[in-house]
């Protein structure tokens, strides 16, 4: 193998160029790689339905204002505490006496999918809710995956004290169970804030998930690292007189692409999963904000005398979390070639 | 790859089988679990009552705890010189003798309480009580400290402070003769409910033996006390035994204990309520709110009630040291937009509405019409709104101060609703956690708070435990205050002064005054009063509940099993 | 093999050090006033007793000294928590039987079910047993323990009655024991199950096309021996690896949201009481317990890594 290079376009080449030769029959020769890993992808009817599902969800939740102002008319924060409003020509009120929230409506224009605790829109504040798990969500990802394996790939290259530094470093932060870590420094950081960092900002819980899953990816890409540098390939590019650099992103990191697919979608869901914990159990994003993880926390003290309020954001949450994941195995699949060798 | 198939079968089989023997092994033991486990829990069922707790006390050493999970247990485990009648409604408000052989023989001037200690009394530990054990067991709380030292003993008793900051080696104001059983205590000035102070578990009388010098919180082990109960088994977080003192053999006005109980402690409030529902366990705590979805489930046992006790009053303070609330007219602004019947809704429905800043069960407690919206159950939106622009405030930033537990956070977050409705242009809301909410607020320097969350439940059936701290000028300090709207009235301070020497037993005297006091508290609005709680008392069917104690809640002398 | 061991062990001394250090921070930090004595004290404490507590416990003292008496007074045992008085070690030690029972059975239950299924999955792949896993792997994934744990409870537990409302009780009633502890083991196992068996299946995939598989399929080695000797063999490592630390976790107190669901009242429970109150030292303690046993067990992993891979070099 003769291939160098260190962009994106190039690490796609390379593993469908090694897969090229493994192709079942019918596979039209001469196609780029981009194409191939599509028209595998494009045939995986689960994946894509659920890859489709969720990008349904995000511009659904990024149409929450456009919902708020001009269809249901209510914001994400306002109640209705003693309120009544005309379901199926009779008034209700939208808080029951105890405090039992309405149920959903399945009118668009207002309480569609019924009230909350504080007599809010459900339908509403699960947009805005999404909007703000989404995110926080994204962002934290990111955060984790660039962090991650860099540091990942460092680590196993250069081995001896990079290592060393890299690794206990991570150690450390494994050490703290992610949960415990997570409520720690969101606790500390909603108590007094951080530079930017102050508890009105979802970035606070952002940065707190993403830094908290860091090590979950560093390790397995470590561990694989310290196996490829040995291999004959990396030997063959460093007698080639290629640099350090070169070699790690533009020889290993293609060779552990795989892993970060893997990795990709499932820290989306992780992210997604660790803030909704977090903000459950008050760690993380703050009132009158909301975010699935919070409308959750809020239904469960009406629940099951009212379960929507723990149904719609519990639902919206597992659908975003599991079309995440089912769509990333199937990116896994289209381009990870090797992995169609067993089938 | 035609070779995969004879590894896939053989893969399919064993895999299957792990599988099977996993789930199968699992449904076995479960059924089997489940034939026992629900035997067993019938057996348990029949000698002990087990009591659920949310929350479980701060400790159980009375010379640490200062919480209604903690009291509701120690005070009839700690009796102290005085104590509550056992019965129902008002009457459970009514002081007792306890220790001593008659209420406390208050000198003219207010300043010198005398009593006198029965004779023959022991300890849960067959140890004889003796009169000294009083000093003995202020000493030790003063020390500790207990939660509530510095407001209802240091600045009264005659070289309590000295004794609390080391300046002296023992408490010059308190007198123990062993011999005749008398104790004298000294006061600086004339305090009203100090009878009643002498009723707290925290003076409630301990072994020396069992709590030696120094001085340390005893939080698995605390000291003998004397009462009808006595402490075992302590696994702190999670569960202790309350069970009947063998040593206690009854005093007229405070029998001898025969059911034993179990508290456990259970942070899943739903499920604590779920369970009394089936009748697995017997009591509900009553500080802990039924979550609303269990609440038709649970009136429908014909086991539950709803209890005003004597006093608990919630509110938003209203900083009038600082924008925009050193305006009386955004102050009654606030307190004339409060939709109270909303907020009652969030709290299970437990809420009453009122105006005043006492709550009912206390003598004194505001009556007539209310000052500013006439209505409190919906408030009035209009006025709020006119009031509000005439104060020319609204543009003025405000945070508010919130716990995060709920209801209170619905009821913040509805709070900050209203601010917005009737005309504040920036209103955010600030959580804070719960362990570290009043002491955050509490920093009247560094923090300074505008509005915010706030509560008080009677320690006494006293004016003065409500006005002498939250809206006392004389009581605000640079942490740790509890006079949170930094109100600095200078009539309320002499009121306060002059009222709060009446005597407890005295009050009806004085009703008159204290009503006019908080009508023109209601009517300056130093506080956005939202409503009294009333608490649920929620049992399975297997027991009874004769009485309940309006300071303490649980009467564990009440409660019987059949 | 000495060298790496010792080498191990004093990174491990060192990584306590800091780790302990961040905590401490953390939380003086995060008080109000950075003095935990307002807090101690209560709402209605005075500045006399406030100033008293802190001489007491020697909150008026520089933070390093306060950090070296604190982690003097956890190391020899005698550390207590200022907000509830009791001794932590022996708190922790009352705490770790229900943590354990957790751990060790979920940990079994887990461990043995994603083996299966991911193989099962890997074998199947592309078939129609595979997509019916992934898709099931995939719900149990997205489930948040605290959402199916009170669905449980509400619906398995109250209205079915066959499963307890939660709370721990003692393995000395054995079959109370296994029945408390059944949901609790499903909620947390549910979670691992999903990711595990996808991990997996991927790298058996993967293991698959390696050429030292082609190599010994080549040499004719029964599929079976292919499978297991080569194969899984790979493949079960970077599951070992996870599930090594993932148990040293859940023992070190990471399943703090089943354990609140289930009102266990373990390590991962008491962890959450003491964030909550910040009670920094009983924190401390159990960070550093959790430290300790992911260190320890991240080593065996890379001795592990290093006997079954013999092209790492353990240096």
């Amino acid at each position: 193998m003769s291939f160098s290079g260190s962009d994106i376009q190039a690490e796609l080449a390379f593993a469908a160029q090694s897969a090229q030769g493994e192709e079942p029959p019918g596979e039209q020769p001469g196609i780029g790689p981009y194409r191939l890993a599509w028209r595998r992808l494009r045939r995986n009817r689960v994946a894509m339905v659920f890859g489709v599902i969720f990008i349904l969800l995000v511009i659904l939740c990024l149409l929450a204002p456009i919902y708020s102002q001009d269809v249901a008319h209510i914001g994400p924060n306002t109640g209705n505490l003693t309120g009544q409003i005309k379901v199926g020509g009779k008034l209700e009120y939208v808080l029951s006496l105890q405090g039992i929230p309405i149920g959903p409506t399945w009118d668009i224009h207002h309480y569609f999918l019924g009230a909350d605790t504080n007599g809010r829109d459900v339908a509403v504040r699960l947009l805005y809710g999404g909007r703000s798990s989404l995110y926080i969500g994204v962002v934290a990802m990111l955060i984790t995956m660039v962090l991650g394996t860099m540091l990942g790939i460092i680590a196993g290259y250069f081995r001896g004290w990079i290592d060393a530094v890299i690794s206990r470093v991570n150690d450390l932060v494994w050490s703290y169970p992610a949960v415990l870590l997570g409520i720690t420094l969101g606790t500390v950081l909603n108590v007094r804030g951080l530079w930017i960092f102050h508890s009105t900002t979802l970035l606070t819980t952002a940065l707190v998930v993403g830094f908290v899953y860091i090590p979950y990816v560093v390790r397995p890409i470590r561990a694989q690292v310290l196996t490829l540098r040995e291999r004959e390939f990396v030997d063959a590019a460093r007698q080639q007189g290629l640099g350090n650099i070169r070699i790690m992103f533009g020889e290993i990191l293609p060779n552990v692409a795989s892993t970060i697919i893997i990795f990709v979608p499932l820290m989306l869901a992780n992210a997604i999963l660790l803030e909704a914990a977090l903000s459950f159990l008050g760690a993380g994003v703050q009132a009158p904000n909301s975010s699935w993880g919070t409308m959750i926390g809020a239904g469960l003290q009406v629940f099951p005398g009212a379960f929507h309020t723990v149904l719609a954001p519990g639902v919206m949450l597992v659908l975003a979390v599991m079309s995440v994941n089912i769509f990333g195995d199937g990116l896994r699949d289209a381009l990870d070639p090797r992995s169609k060798a067993a089938i | 790859m035609e070779e995969d198939a004879t590894v896939r079968n053989h893969l399919k089989r064993s895999t299957w089988s792990v599988l099977l023997a996993v789930v199968g092994v699992a449904a076995i033991a479960a059924a089997i679990a489940a034939n026992a486990a629900a035997k067993a829990k019938a057996r348990a069922a029949a000698s002990t009552i087990t009591l659920l707790s949310g929350p479980g006390p701060q400790s159980l050493d009375p010379g640490l705890d200062y919480t209604t999970q903690g009291s509701e247990i120690n005070w009839e485990v700690y009796t102290g010189l005085t104590t509550y009648k056992h019965a129902n409604g008002m009457a459970s408000t009514e002081l007792q003798p306890g220790l001593a052989t008659a209420l406390p023989k208050i000198s003219a001037n207010g300043k010198t309480y005398t009593v006198t200690l029965r004779k023959g009394l022991k300890y849960s530990n067959g140890a004889p009580v003796k009169a000294s054990d009083f000093l003995y067991t202020v000493e030790r709380s003063l020390s500790i400290p207990w939660g509530g030292s510095a407001t209802f003993m240091t600045p009264y008793v005659v070289g309590a402070q000295a004794y609390a900051t080391h300046k002296a080696k023992t408490i010059s104001g308190i007198q123990a003769n062993n011999r005749t059983g008398k104790i004298v205590i000294h006061l600086t000035q004339a305090y009203g409910p100090f009878a009643n102070v002498l009723a707290f578990p925290a003076f409630g009388l301990v072994d020396p033996k069992t709590a030696p010098k120094p001085f340390k919180v005893q939080a698995s082990n605390p000291p003998a006390g004397a009462g009808p109960y006595m402490v075992t088994n302590i696994s702190i977080g999670k569960s202790f035994n309350i069970v009947p003192n063998p040593n206690w053999h009854g005093l007229p006005g405070i029998p001898k204990a025969t059911v034993p109980f179990t508290e456990q402690i259970n942070a899943n409030v739903n499920a604590n309520a779920l369970s009394v529902l089936k009748n697995s366990n017997q009591v509900f705590d009553w500080a802990d709110t039924i979550p609303p979805a269990d609440l038709a489930a649970a009136k429908a046992t014909g086991h539950y009630k709803l209890v005003n006790l004597g006093g608990s009053v919630y509110y938003f303070f209203l900083n009038a040291s600082r924008p925009p609330f050193n305006n009386e007219l955004a102050r009654q602004a606030v307190v004339a937009g409060l939709n109270q019947s909303g907020f009652s809704r969030l709290g299970s429905g437990t809420l009453a509405p009122g105006c005043f800043f006492l709550p009912p069960g206390i003598p004194g407690h505001g009556t007539g019409p209310c000052p500013i919206a006439k209505n409190p159950a919906t408030g009035d939106l209009a006025l709020a709104k006119k009031l509000l622009k005439q104060s020319g405030q609204a543009n003025t930033p405000i945070t508010v101060y919130g716990e995060e537990r709920s209801p209170r956070l619905q009821w913040e977050q509805a709070y900050v609703q209203e601010l917005q409705q009737i005309g504040f242009k920036h209103v955010q809301l600030k959580e804070v956690a719960d362990a570290n909410y009043f002491t955050t607020i509490g920093e009247s320097k560094k923090v300074n708070p505008q509005t915010g969350f706030a509560d008080w439940n009677e320690d006494f059936p006293n004016p003065i435990d409500f006005y002498g701290v939250l809206l006392n000028g004389k009581a605000i300090q640079a942490t740790n205050n509890e006079n949170f709207g930094q109100t600095n009235d200078p009539y309320l301070n002499k009121q306060i002064a002059k009222l709060g020497v009446v005597p407890t037993t005295k009050l009806n005297t004085v009703a008159g005054q204290w009503r006019a006091l908080e009508r023109y508290v209601a009517k300056h609005a130093y506080a956005a009063v939202f409503g009294y709680q009333s608490f649920p008392f929620f049992t399975s069917k297997n027991v009874t509940v004769k009485f309940t104690n309006d300071i303490y809640g649980w009467d564990l002398l009440g409660i019987q099993a059949h | 093999m000495a060298r790496f061991v010792t080498r191990r062990l004093l990174t491990m001394l060192l990584m306590l050090f800091a780790i302990s250090v961040v905590t401490f921070v953390l939380f003086i930090v995060a008080l109000p006033g950075g003095n935990p004595a307002a807090m101690i004290a209560g709402r209605l404490a005075n500045q006399a007793e406030i100033h008293l507590i802190s001489v007491r416990y020697g909150f008026d003292k520089p933070i390093y000294i306060q950090y070296v008496n604190t982690m003097a007074n956890i190391f020899d045992g005698s550390a207590f928590s200022y907000q509830q008085g009791f001794n932590v070690l022996s708190q922790l030690g009352g705490d770790a039987p229900a943590t354990l029972s957790l751990a060790i059975g979920a940990g079994i239950l887990w461990l043995l079910s994603s083996i299966a299924l991911g193989t099962l999955a890997a074998i199947r792949s592309g078939k129609y047993t595979d997509r019916v896993l992934t898709v099931l792997s995939m719900v149990g994934v997205s489930l948040p323990p605290f959402l199916l744990g009170s669905v449980l409870i509400q619906y398995v537990g109250y209205k079915a009655s066959l499963i307890p409302l939660g709370g721990y009780v003692s393995i000395t009633h054995p079959l109370q024991w296994l029945w408390h502890m059944l949901a609790p083991w499903f909620t947390l196992s549910v979670l691992f199950i999903g990711f595990y068996s996808r991990v997996l299946r991927g790298s058996i995939l993967d293991a698959m096309g390696e050429d030292y598989v082609r190599t010994a399929r080549a040499k004719g080695l029964s599929e079976r021996k292919v499978l297991v000797k080569h194969v899984l063999r790979m493949s079960l490592l970077p599951i070992i690896s996870l599930w090594g630390l993932d148990i040293a976790q859940v023992i070190g107190g990471g399943a703090i949201l089943t354990e609140t669901v289930f009102d266990l009242h373990g390590i991962g429970w008491q962890a959450a009481q003491s964030i909550g109150n910040f009670d920094t030292v009983t924190l401390l303690t159990i960070v550093m317990i959790t430290a300790l046993s992911v260190v320890v067990i991240g080593a065996l992993i890379d001795i592990l890594y290093a006997v079954l891979d013999p092209r790492i070099r353990l240096t």
